[in-house]
């Protein structure tokens, strides 16, 4: 499954053109597949005529992870859960339930927190994809993932990127959030481990930075 | 601070068997189940999945050139089921194909035609038929026939408790990779990667030193690990050796769910008997424990369950009877305190009882009964170090128990609606495999020619520190910094015949056989080092701070010049030790022994806030007095602790694993299942360690920390009581765990 190696590269930004170089040369057959929401979102980006489909098997598009460009092969029916940890090889991404209810697989799209398993791939085109691996610059921890080690809010760690994801979107959005705020951004997010008052402490505390 | 694989979480490096990238050209396995839970198979045709796309094989119990039969104390289960199956999830054969999804799609094809037989889910039931896993097995001490004569006041009832299910975030699997000469290399996510290899072994009819396995760590384990990661692993080998090609097999979560077994749930009967000053003199109790389809570790629980029948308390005269009953659900297995939680919540629900009918506190009951220094628990052993009076009262005295006791009550006068409830509950859980050969555990120490040390151990890394105590331990046995020390994963071929990480064990028996192989290389280190030129025997030189010092001043010599002149004289830089619990016996016919090598004590008061009018509740705090001995590291055992704390106030309040009469699993995902998320954890966790107390037996005077706490959570069982009690003070309530929301409303009103 781990085929379509990777293309990473610094250019920022996505442009319509790179995205129609890679898309298109595929369709071929007549199966194809309505994504409703996609097709809306990529034809709102101006980034799919109007009149095109995504085919069933799939057809090369940019992905925009981490502030990196990815040309990857990706079918309609995927989820963007399986597209980072199988095709991007972006395996901080975690899949606990695959339903979308224990928050391991949370990633940021545009700064919102999304379990990626329940999301498809194709809906994240053309958005900023932020995963676990994006979070630390320059070698450095960002706040959150130190307060998370200084806090000891982790134990098998399983949950973690995804509990840092939470938090990194509540910290993003609400730069003085209060306890409520924080639980109900953390509650999508389970830790079998039991480490929430730990989590709780970490957040609050990168919050103040 | 263990920094080094804390950073790796919180980047997203650290790898979990999923993650770990595989040789090009791996296949994908897919197990196909049993969809009914007792049955004759009448014919299965596997032809339709094998013409499916991307198939490379469908195995089943035909392809297996060993023994088909995985099971470990007893040997009563299959890896796949062949004339009959037994529960819903059985594996009856694996389907492998170039993607999960093809896999996947072809499992689904599968024909199998079955004569249904009759499913047994409720233990009871399976008791009067006489379905049993073994023998009825009785722990007694004193007599309780002549006891009950001299008894003031006795109590008898019935006390429920559910089954948990373990929901590890990493889901079970495997990864087989096929090496030459018919090797096969595994990476499994188990506690116990002995027991895979062994049972590789077996049904792939080949000796163990053709079977590598290899643990990095695990996402959670919590004992569903123990014995339920081996079939799993077993499937990925047996299609690897077949097929020649690596294989991995990673189960879904709904599968997960499904094919494997959780903490087992009970159904118990108490007689308790008390003396005019309160005193219990008589207890007999009788466990029906709902074992599943087959043993696994049910025997072993059973057990434990026994030995923990008195929990912290004395009684003189015990009767405690389990009975593992057989019946068609999933093979309940080890769960964070291995049938003591079960024990433990049915003698606490006996005191609850006696109180109610006495119209006292139970803490009044409680108190009186502590066990004392030499007193003898109804399994031989004496209590010895016995710290049960010095937390209790350190908690009374610490938390102000009396205070918040009369702030509740308080509360629960200017208050209609919302009630408080209180509690205290008290632990002793013994420490020590109570299959005693199982206590042992092997190191192995290398010391690299530039200084750096390398530790492999049998102990297995799934969240609750253990590498980072190994670590220290190392460190300080050597004086050197501890970013010299790297603990290796887990591997048969560095360390063979390991016990399962469990029991709480893992810190003590690795730890204590890394102290030892530590100490060799330090002694031959010592003994070079006095031999060099201007050190002399006379005067012992020792390793202090990473350097060498003798007659206690500074030489200059540093770690890393004596290790390479050690290396350059040709020292044996390397060190296999094993450790093996001194002074540990238990005779299996009369029950009786020293199984445990030490006991850990605690207490915890916990305070709940209870919604009358909706059934639901918070818990407000709870604070607790833990006997780490002289703990090996106050952070990891303080996550330990409230981990623990979080997972047993789930097991007896929202989490409830529900089956149809048909046997199948109905809370079988998470939507229908809940466990603690972050607003049921408790508000306010208080962790103070009990000072004073040491233990012989544990590295660096430390004490297991792993499941004690787990059963503090009883106590927010029994606090929640004491709120519904406030509401309605004359009404009688059962006990029957978990006390769901839903429970708690029905339970309040007569009428709904």
């Amino acid at each position: 499954m781990k085929k379509d190696k990777p293309d990473p590269n610094s250019v920022k930004g996505i442009s319509r053109r790179n995205f129609l170089k890679g898309f298109g040369i595929t369709t071929v057959g007549a199966a194809v597949f309505e994504s409703g929401q996609a097709t809306k979102n990529l034809k709102a980006a101006g980034l799919l005529n109007v009149s095109d489909s995504i085919p069933i098997e799939g057809a090369k598009m940019i992905l925009y992870v981490n502030s990196k460009e990815y040309s990857v092969h990706i079918k309609p029916k995927e989820t963007l859960a399986e597209v980072l940890r199988e095709k991007l090889e972006l395996t901080g991404t975690k899949t606990g339930c695959e339903r979308g209810s224990c928050g391991a697989c949370t990633v940021l799209i545009d700064d919102n927190p999304v379990n990626s398993c329940m999301f498809l791939a194709v809906d994240a085109v053309g958005k900023q994809i932020t995963t676990i691996e994006g979070v630390a610059s320059d070698e450095n921890l960002h706040i959150l993932q130190n307060e998370f080690i200084e806090n000891d809010a982790l134990q098998c760690g399983f949950c973690t990127p995804g509990m840092i994801m939470s938090s990194l979107a509540i910290i993003k959005k609400n730069p003085a959030p209060d306890d409520e705020y924080i639980r109900k951004n953390l509650s999508g997010n389970l830790c079998r481990c039991g480490t929430y008052p730990k989590v709780f402490q970490a957040v609050i505390k990168a919050a103040k930075g | 601070m263990r920094k080094n694989d804390l950073e790796k979480h919180v980047t997203g490096e650290s790898l979990f068997a999923d993650d770990i990238n595989t040789p090009e050209g791996t296949l994908y396995a897919v197990v196909f189940d049993s969809p009914i839970a007792h049955a004759r198979i009448v014919n299965l045709d596997i032809s339709p999945a094998m013409i499916s796309r991307g198939v490379a094989a469908v195995l089943t119990a035909d392809d297996i050139p060993g023994v088909n039969q995985v099971g470990g104390i007893i040997p009563d289960e299959s890896l796949f089921a062949e004339k009959e199956t037994h529960f819903i999830g059985e594996p009856i054969a694996l389907v492998i194909a170039d993607t999960y999804l093809n896999a996947a799609i072809a499992a689904k094809k599968i024909k199998a035609g079955f004569e249904k037989l009759e499913i047994i889910t409720d233990p009871r039931e399976a008791f009067i038929k006489g379905k049993l896993i073994m023998p009825p097995r009785t722990f007694s001490r004193g007599s309780t026939d002549a006891a009950w004569r001299e008894c003031r006041y006795i109590f008898e009832g019935k006390v429920d408790s559910g089954g948990q299910e373990h929901l590890y975030l990493e889901t079970q699997g495997a990864i087989a990779i096929p090496g030459e000469g018919g090797r096969i290399r595994l990476i499994s996510s188990t506690q116990s990667p002995t027991s895979v290899q062994k049972t590789v072994a077996r049904v792939l009819d080949i000796p163990m030193n053709f079977v590598e396995v290899d643990v990095l760590r695990l996402g959670g384990g919590f004992g569903g690990k123990e014995d339920q990661a081996t079939h799993w692993a077993v499937m990925a080998a047996l299609a690897a050796y077949k097929l020649k090609k690596p294989v991995k097999l990673i189960l879904s979560r709904i599968d997960d769910l499904r094919m494997t077994g959780k903490r087992h749930p009970y159904s118990s009967d108490f007689k308790i008997g008390l003396d005019d000053n309160l005193m219990m003199i008589a207890y007999e109790a009788v466990y029906y424990q709902n074992a599943g389809a087959v043993a696994d570790l049910s025997p072993a629980i059973l057990d434990r369950t026994l030995f923990h029948a008195t929990n912290s308390y004395f009684i003189p005269n015990v009767k405690a009877t389990g009975i593992s009953c057989r019946t068609n659900l999933p093979p309940n297995t080890a769960f964070r305190g291995f049938g003591g939680p079960q024990g433990k919540f049915v003698i606490e629900a006996a005191i609850y009882k006696a109180a109610e009918e006495l119209g006292i506190e139970p803490s009044v009951i409680q108190r009186k009964n502590l066990l004392k220094e030499g007193d003898i628990f109804h399994y031989g052993q004496a209590a010895k170090n016995c710290q049960a009076i010095n937390c209790w009262n350190d908690a009374e005295q610490k938390f102000n128990y009396n205070e918040l006791k009369a702030e509740a009550a308080e509360f629960n006068r200017n208050s209609t609606l919302i009630k408080k409830g209180i509690s205290v509950m008290p632990i002793c859980f013994g420490i020590s495999f109570t299959n005693t050969f199982l206590n042992q555990a092997g190191a192995l120490v290398h010391v690299y020619m530039d200084g750096s040390v390398g530790v492999s151990t049998a102990a297995v890394e799934m969240g609750q520190g253990v590498n980072e105590k190994i670590k220290t331990v190392v460190s300080q046995t050597f004086s050197i910094n501890r970013d010299k020390v790297r603990v290796e994963s887990t591997n048969t071929t560095r360390i063979a015949n390991t016990s399962a990480t469990a029991a709480s064990s893992g810190a003590d028996l690795n730890g204590n056989a890394a102290i030892i192989a530590a100490q060799n290389i330090r002694q031959r280190l010592l003994d070079f080092a006095s031999g060099l030129p201007g050190y002399s025997s006379a005067v012992k030189p020792e390793i202090r701070d990473g350097e060498v010092f003798l007659g206690g001043e500074k030489t200059g010599l540093l770690w890393e010049d004596l290790i390479l002149k050690a290396y350059q004289s040709r020292i044996n830089l390397s060190s296999h030790a094993l450790y093996a619990t001194p002074g540990l016996h238990f005779d299996k016919e009369t029950n009786t022994g020293n199984p445990f090598a030490y006991h850990v004590y605690g207490a915890a008061i916990t305070t709940v806030s209870l919604d009358c009018l909706r059934g639901i509740y918070s818990i407000d705090s709870v604070r607790i007095v833990h006997d780490s001995g002289k703990s090996l590291d106050e952070l990891i055992d303080r996550g330990q602790i409230e981990g623990a704390l979080t997972q047993g106030i789930g097991w007896l309040t929202l989490e409830e694993v529900v089956h149809s009469p048909e046997g199948r699993l109905l809370s079988n995902s998470l939507s229908t299942y809940k466990v603690p998320d972050i607003y049921s954890a408790p508000k306010e966790i208080q962790v103070i360690f009990l000072e004073g107390s040491e233990n012989d037996f544990g590295p660096l005077r430390s004490k297991a920390v792993g499941e004690p706490p787990l059963m503090y959570g009883i106590g927010a069982y029994f606090a929640i009581m004491n709120a519904m009690k406030a509401f309605r003070p004359g009404k009688v309530f059962g006990i029957d765990a978990p006390l769901t929301p839903e429970k708690v409303l029905t339970a309040l009103y007569d009428k709904i």
